[in-house]
Order: structure tokens, then C-alpha cells, then sequence
């Protein structure tokens, strides 16, 4: 018998996620008992079962903080966006004035 | 000011190192030899950019500049980086080894840092040495792979780690009034320490990974600079010729302004929007 | 059930608004044109790394050079994603890059042109990203299902290189004179590309991928889109542009263009890859790719036993 962790999308613009995991023979077998056990109720159009040997994951998760300053990659870093238009469109204004 | 000399001279070493090393990784953007490696790859260049970055402004803080002006308003022979780090990239076999080595240096160097008797200096080293724990598993995760691999890339891998060795000897070249920061305990482990951690560091792991003889030949080399007291009698032999500025030989110079032609063409990029538009904002 | 009588299934689903997914029974030409523009799509987005890149060593400032780095490594990202999807559609990632490299498949046209200075940073990323964050969105209810789930995610890190470029922008747009010239310069050698950008007029009766609904709208319904949103902003902040130059039509409330004032000869010689940098930057990235080819036989075999 092995563990397969079963994963299930929800609907065509969805990614599929996680729902549990079945023990089981094969992954035949997987598949079936999973489809009961995690979609019985429609909550998914998609099923897939991995054996749970075949995931790999770092050993201390601690790797994936983002441990320096890297607000450039978010949208947030971009708040004063609305203040830097009015600056520049006073600049604007000023250079039509002396034209 | 003068007070804090030795402590901005250690600092802009540490900034100039990941700025510059930064710099040269960033130019494979767009063209690693994998694309799932090419976003791997960019990320470690924007860490060591902003590492710099976090030096720099502990520079400015100490010196009431701006930031950008000490990391792009500088003329060449006021960079403190070692020539290891502004040698281009040539083929992934070079960047690689030179990203391996530099990383465990800079693991060694940060973790010294880390016991500084400057409260801001060991804060940000202990910041930075969590993002270099990724920096270490990307470098060993591909050294390892490419020492266990086909006899092409071995051999690649050899030279370049060879070619790299000898100038990384250049990042524990002492900096300008290294005496002063060891004695405040700004730099808490000597260079010529630091060097003799890192020999032993690396030659251990290549052994490790089964690399032959040629790499290792460098490595006895490097255990005789530590002998020879980080290296000022190659230095001075050489330094006899003439003033130049060039780097001396071993990857050495570099902590005293003395850079490669290749730094040369290097900045004039670097800092050419910036130094055109004088006081510009961006 | 023959082919005629799937295929006439397949057009009721479509019809119907269905998706359709990778396993599903779809017509060749189905597969073969959402490979071809997924291929494009994913091209693009490599090829388009590099005038950027050409760009990044010059950042005036250290917080610009690791967000423009941090853009580009999107850009690279979305060619990983769409390459993965466009390979399930039945072509080898390498059989992908190997036709780019020798010239054998197309990417944008914008990304065909020399960059100058650091103003083209400022109108890639505003002007470019903005155009093709319109064409992207409009692909986000695509029929190919696993198209729309990386557009989702690729769209949302365009609204945040859009960002990115406008504020780039509006630094130049209130800097010194010589700033204001620099986007100024890039307006003028880049606009009638961005016009380029969008296509010529959809044929809607030939368009296979438009009946499908692989794309769900005209080349010329997105520029249109695109002059309105984007137009008034540029002339607000003061700077002007050249032919075609757009004008507001007060009876439609629509920005518009005289389409008799598009010169489309330099999109011919793109169409071929002849343009103005086509063939040093495949040149370069062919370079590139021959001499790590070692890296990629160090990735394939298995590991051995060394140490």
C-alpha cells in the first residue's frame, strides 16, 4: 500500500490544489477511492493522484522567506503613482506657459 | 568622520563586491543557458545588488551622502571590489564557479560580521546571510550537478573553478586600514583568517566532489599566500615594476582601487545614465 | 463518430462558450494555430527580455536596477510558463527555441528595435506593457482553458510592470529637460511600432482563431482600446506624437487615428525577421545557446558516481 496525495481543480479557469490524500494499492485504485472521497459533492471537474514518494520539498521550509527588502516586486511599491502624475503635470503645465 | 574611516572603508569593500558581482550575474538575464534557471539566476542578482544597496546606505548614513551617489557618483579607482567580481562572465562554467566560490566567502565574511561590535553592521550581515543560504544551495546544487555529469562539463567546470580560485584570493586581499576595524571590532576576524576559513572550506568540498588534482594544485598555492601573510610579498614584488593600475597578479589590487580594463568598460556602463544628468531623480 | 461529426461537436462547445482543455478531442487546426500563437506569445516574452536587458546596465539608481532586473525575470517567466503550456500542445520545448534561434518562427514586432537610452525603459514599460496588457487581457476568456489559467497569473504581474513603467515614466516627465527628452525621443521612434503592435484590420471572416475563440476580439478594436486609455495621458504630461497622430473625434468620443497615415512597410520586413535588430539578437542568443550546450548534456544525463 502506498499514500497518494490527491489533488482536484475546481473549474477550467482554476489551478488544481491540494484536497488530501488516500492509501491505497495503485494508483488506479487511488483514483477511484479518491473520486468519493474528495469530489462527491462536485468540487472538482479534474482529479490527479501522486504517490506521496514522488513529492520532494525542502527540508526547512525557512528557505522560502524573503528575508531582504524586495517591495520592488509588488504593486504596492507603486503607491504614489497619483502624486508623481500631478508633479508631472504641473511640470507640464509650466513648460506650456513659457512657450 | 575620520573616526568612522575604517569602518566606510570596510563597507564599501563588502558594497562594491555585490554591486559589481551583481552587476556582471544581471547581464545573463535573458540568456542562461535553462529559462527556469535564467529567473533562478536574476533573483541572486537583485539579492547581491541589494546587499549593496544595504552597505551603501549605512555608508551614506555615516558620510551624509546619497546612496546612489556613493554606488554610481564614484570615479574607478574609488571602487574597493575585488577583481574576481568584475571579470566578465564569460561561459556559464566561469559564472558558476566564480558565483560558488564568492558565495562561500561571502557566507564566511557574513557570518564573521555577524559578531561585529557595530550594532547596524551585524544586523544587516545577519539579514543578508538568510537570503545567502539560497545563494549557497543554487551554487552547490549546480556544482554538484555538473561535477557528477557528463566528462564535457567536468572539464569546463575544472578550468573555470581553477581560473576562479586564484582570484578569489583577491577578496580576502586586506582593506584600507584593516588594523583600525580589527582593532574596533567592526571586522571581527582578521582577513588573512578569513582566508585560511575559506581555503579550508573549499578545498574540503572539492575534494568532496571528486575534483581532480589541477583545481587543488591552485589550492596549495592559496594555503602559501595565507603563509606569506595575506600575500604582501607578491604584491610588493610586483608593485615594484611602476605604479599601475592594474590589478597586481593572484586577482590582488582590487582593495586598493586597482581594477582590470574589462572594470573599466564595466563602469563607464554602469554609470553613464547617472553621471550624465547630474542631479537628476529617477 | 467520425471526424466531420466531432468537429461539428467541437464548433457547437465552442459556440456554446466552452473551453477546452489539453486531453480533449480538438480539430489539427485548432491545435495547430493556438500552438502557433501560444509559441508566438511565449517568443515574445524572451525575445522581449533583451531590449530591457540591453537597457539594465545603465539603471540611474540602485533601486532602478533591481526592479528593472526584477521585471525582466517576469518577462522570463512567462516564457517558461507559456512554453510549457504551448509544449503540451505536441511541440518540444527545444524543437520551440530551435526554431527561434534559426529565425524559423516570429515574436512581436516591437521587440525587433534597437534601444537607446534609458527613455525606452520608461515607453517599454509604460507604453508597450500597457498595449499588451489590453491584447493580454482580451485573451483571458480564451476557448484554450489552460492558455487562460497562465494569462491570470501573467496578467497580473503586467499590471504591476504597467505600474512600474509609469512610474518610471513620470520621474522623466517632471525631471530636467534633457529627461523630458529622453521620453520624448523614445515616443518618436517608437509609436508607429505600437500602432504596428495591434496588427492590421482583423479579417473576421478568415480569422480561424477569432471563429474559434482563441482570441475573443479584433486587431483593430484593441488599438482602439489601447489610443483611448493611453492617449489623452501622454499628451496631458505635455509631450507630443508622430504620424499617425491621434485626434479626438468629439462625435464618438474616441481617440482615432487616420489608418491611411500607417506606414506598414517596416512590419513587412519584420513579418520576415529582417528587422532592425531580428538578426543580431537571435544571432547572439543562437551564440549563447550553441556554446552552453554542454550545460544542457550535464542537465540530461544522469548523475554519476564521482567522489
Amino acid at each position: 500500500m502506498e499514500t497518494y496525495e490527491v489533488f482536484r481543480r475546481s473549474g477550467h479557469k482554476e489551478p488544481f490544489e491540494h484536497a488530501g490524500a488516500v492509501i491505497a494499492p495503485d494508483p488506479d485504485m487511488a483514483l477511484m477511492m479518491a473520486k468519493e472521497c474528495f469530489v462527491r459533492r462536485r468540487e472538482g471537474d479534474h482529479l490527479w493522484v501522486v504517490k506521496r514518494a514522488d513529492i520532494h520539498s525542502f527540508k526547512d521550509e525557512s528557505i522560502l522567506e524573503i528575508a531582504a527588502d524586495k517591495s520592488y516586486r509588488f504593486a504596492s511599491a507603486y503607491r504614489d503613482v497619483i502624486q508623481k502624475r500631478e508633479k508631472a503635470l504641473v511640470r507640464a503645465q509650466e513648460l506650456e506657459q513659457k512657450t | 568622520m575620520s573616526d568612522n574611516a575604517a569602518l566606510v572603508a570596510l563597507l564599501t569593500a563588502l558594497a562594491d563586491d555585490e554591486l559589481i558581482l551583481g552587476h556582471r550575474h544581471s547581464e545573463w538575464t535573458g540568456h542562461a543557458p535553462h529559462i527556469e534557471e535564467d529567473v533562478a539566476f536574476s533573483s541572486i542578482a537583485q539579492d547581491e545588488i541589494g546587499h549593496a544597496g544595504a552597505y551603501y546606505s549605512l555608508i551614506a548614513k555615516l558620510t551624509d551622502q546619497a546612496t546612489d551617489q556613493i554606488a554610481l557618483g564614484r570615479e574607478p579607482s574609488d571602487y574597493r571590489n575585488a577583481v574576481l567580481c568584475e571579470q566578465p562572465n564569460g561561459n556559464w562554467a566561469f559564472t558558476l564557479a566564480r558565483h560558488w566560490l564568492y558565495d562561500h566567502a561571502d557566507d564566511i565574511r557574513l557570518a564573521a560580521l555577524e559578531s561585529s561590535s557595530h550594532e547596524e553592521l551585524s544586523a544587516i550581515a545577519t539579514k543578508l546571510r538568510r537570503e545567502e543560504r539560497y545563494h549557497l544551495l543554487h551554487a552547490d546544487s549546480w556544482v554538484q550537478r555538473i561535477s557528477s555529469g557528463p566528462v564535457e562539463g567536468r572539464a569546463r567546470l575544472i578550468d573555470a573553478m581553477t581560473e576562479a580560485f586564484t582570484d578569489a584570493m583577491g577578496l580576502f586581499e586586506p582593506i584600507e586600514l584593516e588594523e583600525a576595524a580589527v582593532k574596533e571590532g567592526w571586522l571581527p576576524v582578521p582577513s588573512a583568517e578569513m582566508k585560511a576559513r575559506f581555503v579550508e572550506r573549499t578545498t574540503t568540498a572539492l575534494d568532496d566532489l571528486g575534483l581532480p588534482t589541477e583545481v587543488r594544485a591552485i589550492d596549495d598555492r592559496a594555503a602559501e599566500f595565507v603563509a606569506s601573510s595575506s600575500g604582501d610579498l607578491i604584491e610588493n614584488a610586483a608593485a615594484g615594476e611602476g605604479p599601475s593600475p592594474l590589478p597586481i597578479a593572484h586577482g590582488l589590487g582590487g582593495r586598493k582601487g586597482r581594477h582590470s580594463p574589462d572594470f573599466e568598460i564595466l563602469w563607464t556602463e554602469m554609470t553613464s545614465t547617472y553621471q550624465e544628468n547630474p542631479g537628476a531623480t529617477w | 463518430m467520425t471526424y466531420e461529426e466531432k468537429l461539428a461537436n467541437f464548433n457547437a462547445h465552442i459556440e456554446d462558450g466552452g473551453k477546452v482543455e489539453t486531453e480533449d478531442w480538438m480539430p489539427d487546426d485548432y491545435r495547430r494555430g493556438v500552438l502557433k500563437f501560444i509559441e508566438m506569445h511565449a517568443n515574445s516574452e524572451i525575445m522581449g527580455a533583451l531590449p530591457e536587458r540591453e537597457c539594465l546596465p545603465a539603471a540611474p539608481s540602485l533601486r532602478r536596477k533591481m526592479s528593472l532586473a526584477a521585471k525582466i525575470q517576469d518577462e522570463v517567466g512567462h516564457a517558461q510558463l507559456l512554453y510549457r503550456v504551448a509544449e503540451d500542445l505536441g511541440k518540444s520545448r527545444e524543437a520551440m527555441y530551435a526554431d527561434l534561434i534559426n529565425g524559423r518562427s516570429k515574436f512581436h514586432n516591437v521587440f525587433h528595435y534597437p534601444v537607446h537610452h534609458w527613455g525606452d525603459v520608461a515607453l517599454i514599460g509604460w507604453l508597450i506593457d500597457g498595449a499588451a496588457l489590453v491584447t493580454q487581457a482580451a485573451l483571458l476568456d480564451s476557448s484554450y482553458a489552460p492558455y487562460t489559467r497562465v494569462l491570470k497569473r501573467i496578467c497580473s504581474e503586467e499590471q504591476l510592470h504597467l505600474r512600474h513603467g509609469e512610474d518610471i515614466t513620470l520621474e522623466l516627465a517632471s525631471g530636467t529637460d534633457h529627461q523630458r527628452w529622453m521620453f520624448q525621443d523614445a515616443l518618436d521612434r517608437w509609436w508607429l511600432a505600437i500602432i504596428h503592435f495591434f496588427g492590421p484590420r482583423s479579417n473576421v471572416a478568415k480569422d480561424l482563431l477569432l471563429r474559434w475563440k482563441v482570441k475573443t476580439r479584433t486587431n483593430e478594436d484593441l488599438r482602439q482600446e489601447f489610443l483611448d486609455r493611453y492617449v489623452p495621458k501622454i499628451f496631458e504630461l505635455g509631450f507630443t506624437l508622430p504620424t499617425p497622430t491621434p485626434f479626438h473625434d468629439e462625435a464618438s468620443d474616441h481617440w482615432l487615428i487616420d489608418e491611411e497615415e500607417i506606414d506598414w512597410g517596416p512590419l513587412d520586413g519584420i513579418k520576415k525577421n529582417q528587422g532592425p535588430e531580428t538578426e543580431r539578437r537571435l544571432a547572439w542568443r543562437k551564440q549563447m545557446y550553441d556554446d552552453h550546450r554542454w550545460v544542457r548534456e550535464s542537465m540530461a544525463e544522469p548523475a554519476i558516481h564521482v567522489a
